[in-house]
């Protein structure tokens, strides 16, 4: 934890920069987005990678870093985007630290999304190691938006949703809505306690 | 550890100064670039042509006309390139916008940005829905836009009111020139009404070609005409309760239209189908394809509706174009395509089979034995493994027992993939007698047909069936009302059944009629099937589920791997998921 404090510094200058910066833009008056802490019980179940591995859910989480969880699809319109630019910013911002955040997306479209579509849809967003997304069984992905408390039956009703999963107690941060990335990094800092 | 950090910053510092006053420079450029009304005029030394292509590349592709990457802002602060998602990402491909969690994404053509504007009342801002809060509100009316204001909305957020985007609709610093390149292509896009639609009638075809039976014809024509007819007595109804006093609602006022169905006979070789497709559209264009049928491949007519920019609607065939880049013809699967890449998956996953390295594929040289074969090729690639031994067969070839013995003696396969029609089934226990001895023999419920409930039982346990219908009750009726109360189960009695009745009455109850709601009087095809691939999925009576977006052709994911229960009705035993990974 000592090591890494210095690498804060420069991170903080980019966010204030960034911040000046984007002042230019307009930007709305947006509706903040709705934080939360909290426990779920998750299932125990096993999901494929983009490169057709499976992988427990218990095992993804057994780190002692902090993990972000999403809910995409290949093919989304609007919301994925989003959520996923954000993802490609939070990469990038700490790689700039020699940091490789814990990114876990979800698909809430396991019919189509193979590993293949997923493999293709990282690149499209120019994912780094440390990003990895995950199809499976329909009933074992409804399982776990269930255990995330965010279960949507279809996916047109989808919704912006981040987590963050605290490795130090195993609580969650829940963050609903869309967020600047500034706001990503802040809570992400605040969870890994650097 | 104060040191090494002021050290860090003194050695970080001026790069990131750089970086930052190099980014603050080009806003800098761009805030002078806007009120200079350069892109108030499409650039003059571009052909009409040129602009529209390059305009199409950055609405749809994200790519500049110097082939670099769009640049855009998103969440107030993000920067990213557009080749990761474009304009029509979120604005469609037709450029009348979407619906989708919540947010609305309205349209981007000229033709409405150029006029005041409010959303439809039925759209509104989802509020708190079980205890969500909103959180991406968006603009409910605003003024006309003129070419500046637009540049203004695009490269700064906000409409000719000055209203402020939601943060989901990027920021884009374009130059003058991209700019007005884009304006001019946001100017043409879904302009016109597409041909074949009127404010009071839809016309469409069917196509049909020689080689259907005529028992297979009514089971297709059918559910059409009483599509049509249901059409009409919906508008006469409706024109009857306006008769009375009734004041419809803007809603009700779009969803009633006349429809005739015109049936596209094609005769003779397929080389000659794109040109009798060309004449029946000359002489009477139409909106859309309903469904069709065909037992050969569907290739021509495919071709024929990209070339036309005509949507096809869920035809009956076993052989669909499988591509990436078709656009026009929407799918029920991938047909006997889907049966082979479902057993390369399938097999994929097998852990336990230890001899699964000898792979032998047996394929009737025929268009079924093809199509089984390219999907299990695909798979199988996909999947990097090497490829297998395929040997094409004649049937006089398959029909010879010494030709097949003589094979599978000298190969031993542990795994025989057996793309051959049913003729072959009571050889079946003699050809498993001379593979590897834990060895397993794939067939397709497709070609076996009607057959395959015929696998000797002596060797069913050695046998795996790629079935791609539904094996789970179905609560519904057959049509697609759920007012059923019993049950329909999948038995082996549905082998060999194409399903052509059920299949097309939910196509055109469940997802067309749908699509054709939703148009209001935006008559554009391209629309339609923008509106039509962002519906929710469905549980229908053929499939486990059909399900949709952007982009996404065929409409079923899956195909069971299943055994044979013994006895002469067997049980069917899904060996796999619905849709294998
Ligand atoms: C990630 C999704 C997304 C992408 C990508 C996107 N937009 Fe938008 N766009 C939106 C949303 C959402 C709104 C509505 C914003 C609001 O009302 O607050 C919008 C609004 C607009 C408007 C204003 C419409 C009006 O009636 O005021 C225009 C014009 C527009 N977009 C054009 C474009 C163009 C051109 C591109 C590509 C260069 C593009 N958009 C890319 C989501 C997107």
């Amino acid at each position: 934890m000592k090591k890494q404090f210095p690498a804060l510094i420069p991170f903080l200058l980019l966010l204030l920069m960034t911040w000046v910066l984007t002042a230019v833009p307009a930007r709305a008056e947006s509706t903040r987005y709705k934080r939360t802490v909290e426990k779920y019980k998750l299932p125990d179940v096993v999901l494929i990678n983009q490169n057709g591995k499976k992988v427990s859910l218990a095992s993804m989480l057994n780190t002692d870093q902090p993990v972000v969880v999403d809910f995409i699809y290949g093919t989304c319109t609007t919301i994925c985007p989003v959520l996923s630019a954000g993802y490609t910013n939070l990469q990038n911002r700490l790689a700039a630290s020699g940091q490789m955040p814990r990114l876990i997306s979800i698909t809430i479209d396991p019919e189509n999304d193979s590993p293949n579509v997923m493999k293709e849809y990282l690149k499209r967003y120019r994912a780094k190691p440390g990003w990895d997304f995950y199809t499976g069984r329909r009933a074992d992905i409804d399982a776990v938006m269930k255990g995330f408390n965010a279960y949507i039956p279809d996916k047109m009703s989808h919704y912006p949703l981040n987590l963050i999963r605290s490795p130090k107690d195993g609580s969650w941060v829940r963050l609903f809505g869309i967020m600047s990335s500034s706001e990503l990094m802040k809570e992400y800092l605040q969870v890994s306690g650097k | 550890m104060k040191e090494l950090g002021q050290s860090l910053i003194r050695k970080q510092l001026p790069r990131l100064v750089t970086a930052a006053l190099a980014t603050l420079l080009s806003f800098v450029v761009l805030i002078c670039a806007a009120p200079c009304q350069a892109d108030s005029i499409p650039p003059a030394d571009l052909p009409h042509s040129e602009i529209m292509r390059s305009g199409e590349k950055m609405y749809r592709d994200g790519i500049l006309p110097s082939g670099a990457p769009m640049l855009a802002y998103i969440r107030g602060d993000i920067e990213v390139d557009s080749s990761a998602f474009s304009c029509s990402s979120c604005h469609l491909r037709a450029g009348l916008g979407s619906f989708e969690g919540g947010v609305i994404t309205p349209p981007t053509t000229g033709k409405k940005l150029y006029q005041p504007y409010r959303r439809p009342p039925s759209l509104g801002d989802i509020t708190d829905q079980s205890g969500r809060v909103i959180y991406a509100k968006t603009i409910i009316e605003r003024p006309a836009y003129t070419r500046e204001s637009l540049a203004t909305a695009m490269r700064f957020g906000t409409d000719p009111a000055g209203q402020v985007f939601n943060d989901v609709m990027p920021r884009y610093p374009l130059s003058d020139r991209d700019m007005s390149i884009l304006i001019s292509y946001l100017g043409t896009l879904s302009a016109d009404p597409s041909p074949g639609a009127s404010s009071s009638e839809f016309r469409f075809a069917t196509v049909i070609t020689d080689d259907v039976s005529q028992s297979d014809r009514l089971a297709l024509l059918a559910p059409l005409q009483k599509f049509i007819a249901q059409q009409d007595q919906q508008l006469k109804m409706y024109s009857d309760f306006n008769k009375f006093g009734y004041a419809p609602t803007i809603d009700m006022k779009y969803a009633f239209r006349s429809a005739s169905l015109d049936i596209w006979e094609l005769k003779g070789p397929p080389e000659s189908w794109q040109k009798q497709l060309a004449a029946y559209n000359n002489n009477k264009p139409v909106f859309a394809v309903l469904g069709g049928i065909s037992n050969r491949d569907w290739r021509p007519i495919h071709d024929f509706c990209e070339a036309e920019r005509l949507p096809c609607l869920y035809p009956i065939t076993d052989f669909p174009v499988v591509s990436e880049s078709g656009w026009y013809t929407y799918y029920f699967n991938k047909g006997y395509f889907q049966e082979g890449d479902a057993v390369g998956r399938y097999i994929n996953r097998l852990e336990t089979l230890s001899a699964k390295k000898t792979i032998l594929q047996i394929v009737q040289d025929s268009p079924i034995g093809t199509a089984l074969a390219s999907g299990f090729q695909n798979s199988w690639n996909e999947l990097e493994h090497p490829a297998v031994t395929t040997l094409t067969l004649s049937a006089e070839q398959l029909r010879n027992p010494s030709v097949l013995h003589k094979l599978l003696k000298k190969h031993k396969p542990g795994v025989l993939l057996l793309w051959t029609d049913a003729e072959l089934l009571p050889q079946l226990p003699k050809l498993i007698s001379l593979i590897h001895p834990e060895g397993i023999v794939f067939v397709s419920s497709g070609y076996l047909g009607t057959k395959t409930v015929s696998v000797p039982e002596s060797v069913r346990d050695k046998v795996y069936i790629s079935y791609p219908y539904r094996l789970t009750p179905y609560v519904g009726s057959q049509d697609g009302g759920f007012d059923a109360k019993v049950p329909i189960l999948t038995t082996f009695k549905d082998f060999g059944d194409r399903r052509i009745t059920s299949r097309s009455t939910t196509m055109l109850k469940q997802a067309t009629l749908r699509g054709l709601n939703l148009l209001y009087d935006d008559l554009h095809r391209d629309h339609l099937l923008d509106v039509m691939s962002m519906q929710m999925d469905l549980t229908v009576r053929d499939y486990e589920r059909l399900s949709f977006g952007p982009g996404q052709r065929f409409a079923s994911k899956g195909c069971y791997i299943i055994q044979l229960g013994q006895g002469t009705s067997p049980a069917l035993l899904p060996r796999s998921e619905w849709v294998i990974h």
